[in-house]
């Protein structure tokens, strides 16, 4: 048995934790640079606010309806999402954070006499404790589980929490349910299905295992498997690490200067960098990238990238900031704005494989390496950017966020306020 | 940026946990404890919040302008406690009465008449954000 937990609207919910003025008002959350809706709460999707909507687009909706609009607040949301987390690892020894909002837990092995109860108390505990709304679905896969905890969001008297398990209930569920939002189906998937007249989960489950293995590759058969109940997706509790680090973001106002191009992706290196470390891997190839705007008829384009061998494998914030900043002035040209760009590290290992080369300079190398973990030590506890190589300017990616809410929980200068009456 | 003042002590124990390199070891070496504040102050940390006191309106409430307050919202409302609560669109300490049919907020100074008692009824919980675990304040 296994339990999704997925927080109800969670940028959004998070905003409303110290606002609760903000209950019952559209709330919607900007992805970086204000751009487009990244998170809406219940209110706003009822007045048709798609997910990804332009901002630009919505904003007549705004204003008429009185939107709360925020911009993305990852300080506050990542101690949220920390929090819900610690809540739920009560719950079950074994928890996989599958994204910021969402998270499995291993239900096997465990004695639990009222899974329904047991799914209903999570939910109303991670309310009381964080004020985040989560709904928990409980099922015999993973996957199942998923569709459970949909099912909680779309049913309020389910009150936060819902086991699906008999199969006359899973199929009356599966019935209805589009394929193409089941877990695990990409839009390849989906596409080949529609093209196939399979609409929802439960005529995907309908079809022959041999058309299944002929059609799809592993996965779609795991998932097929899933939907009837047989668990065949590994839990993870131990986070992989990830086989590629990309740090990149579009700019707020476009940069045409070498300089200035020089420094946001100096600081985009330096934040890969921590990934990098933080994961213990070291790089062996980075890409980096810049381009103009497409979106920008009449200006001109360009598209630059640039692949970094190092000449072995390196965690080092200097080697990978300078490297970086190099391959930028190689790929810089005069007389574009720049709007969008990007560090890569395309090719890792692990650390404890790193193979030292002939000609390294031991010495050398551990007095980087104690550079780095000092650098790393420093900014972790007095906060980001309180150490930064000089090319990384102010140590702020230019972006803008008009409307973002206090650090309520990560800044001692910004803990929300309280009068005494 | 604020610079950050590295404090005395931690410098003098940087010298001091060193390796020894001669002589007899110090026998206090491995004592490593230290007493953390975070652990006395948060004991619920999921559900631990801090806010700071921005306008004090009554004399003798515990409480004064930049305390900061620390909040629990694992702890259920107990009679007499102090609780963040939101009220007119903005957060509020106050005094919690309970009552077997629900609670009143009063004024956290009994003394202070300006304030009337709100009841809180089965419906509106919501009311009280949070049970106030301490406060800090500069001596």
């Amino acid at each position: 048995m296994f339990a999704l937990a997925d927080c109800n609207n969670f940028f959004a919910s998070c905003e409303r934790v110290f606002r609760p003025d903000l209950n019952g008002r559209p709330v919607i959350v900007l992805s970086n640079n204000d751009g487009c809706a990244v998170a809406r709460s219940n209110e706003a999707k009822a007045l048709g606010i798609k997910m990804g909507a332009p901002f630009f687009q919505i904003k007549s909706i705004v204003e008429k309806y009185n939107l709360a609009v925020f911009s993305s607040n990852f300080a506050l949301y990542g101690d949220m999402s920390h929090r819900v987390q610690q809540v739920l690892s009560r719950y079950s020894p074994c928890v996989e954070q599958y994204s910021i909002d969402e998270a499995f837990l291993d239900l096997r092995g465990m004695n639990i006499p009222d899974p329904d109860a047991y799914a209903k108390q999570i939910s109303a505990k991670c309310k009381r404790l964080t004020a985040i709304p989560v709904s928990v679905g409980i099922a015999p896969t993973k996957t199942l589980a998923k569709i459970a905890s949909k099912l909680c969001k779309q049913y309020p008297k389910l009150r936060g929490g819902c086991y699906m398990h008999r199969p006359q209930d899973i199929e009356k569920v599966l019935r209805r349910f589009p394929v193409e939002d089941v877990w695990g189906i990409g839009r390849r998937s989906a596409a080949k299905l529609s093209s196939m007249q399979v609409r929802t989960a439960w005529e995907f489950v309908q079809l022959p295992e041999t058309s299944i293995r002929k059609l799809f590759a592993l996965p779609g058969y795991r998932t097929w498997l899933e939907l009837q109940g047989t668990p065949c997706i590994e839990f993870e509790d131990t986070l992989e690490p990830r086989q590629s680090i990309c740090v990149s973001r579009s700019f707020a106002k476009e940069i045409t200067d070498c300089q200035g191009l020089c420094e946001q992706v100096a600081n985009f290196a330096e934040s890969t960098a921590h990934k990098l470390r933080a994961q213990k891997s070291m790089a062996l190839q980075m890409a980096v990238f810049a381009f103009t705007n497409r979106f920008k008829d009449n200006a001109p384009q360009t598209y630059g990238s640039r692949l970094v061998v190092f000449p072995e494998a390196t965690a080092d914030h200097s080697a990978i900031v300078r490297s970086a900043v190099a391959a930028t002035r190689e790929l810089y040209r005069p007389g574009y704005g720049y709007k969008k760009a990007g560090v890569v590290i395309v090719k890792l290992i692990q650390e404890d494989a790193a193979v030292g080369s002939l000609f390294r300079d031991d010495l050398q190398a551990r007095k980087n390496e104690r550079i780095s973990s000092s650098i790393d030590t420093l900014n972790r506890n007095f906060g980001p950017g309180t150490i930064l190589f000089g090319i990384q300017g102010d140590g702020h990616i230019k972006m803008s966020r008009e409307h973002q809410s206090p650090h309520y929980t990560t800044l001692w200068s910004d803990i929300p306020k309280v009068s005494v009456k | 940026m604020q610079p950050h003042e590295i404090e005395g002590s931690e410098a003098l124990e940087a010298l001091m946990l060193g390796d020894v390199k001669a002589g007899f070891p110090s026998p206090a070496e491995d004592v490593r404890e230290k007493l953390d504040l975070m652990k006395l102050l948060v004991r619920h940390s999921p559900s631990t919040f801090f806010f700071r006191i921005d306008g004090v309106s009554m004399v003798d409430a515990d409480m004064d302008e930049g305390d900061i307050i620390i909040v629990d919202r694992a702890i259920d409302p107990y009679d007499g406690c102090k609780a963040v609560c939101f009220i007119d669109g903005e957060y509020t300490v106050k005094k919690v009465q309970l009552k077997p049919d629900g609670a009143t907020l009063l004024p956290c100074n009994d003394q202070n008449s300006r304030y009337k008692p709100i009841p809180v009824g089965p419906g509106d919980e919501f009311l009280i954000w949070g049970v106030v675990t301490y406060i800090i304040k500069k001596a």
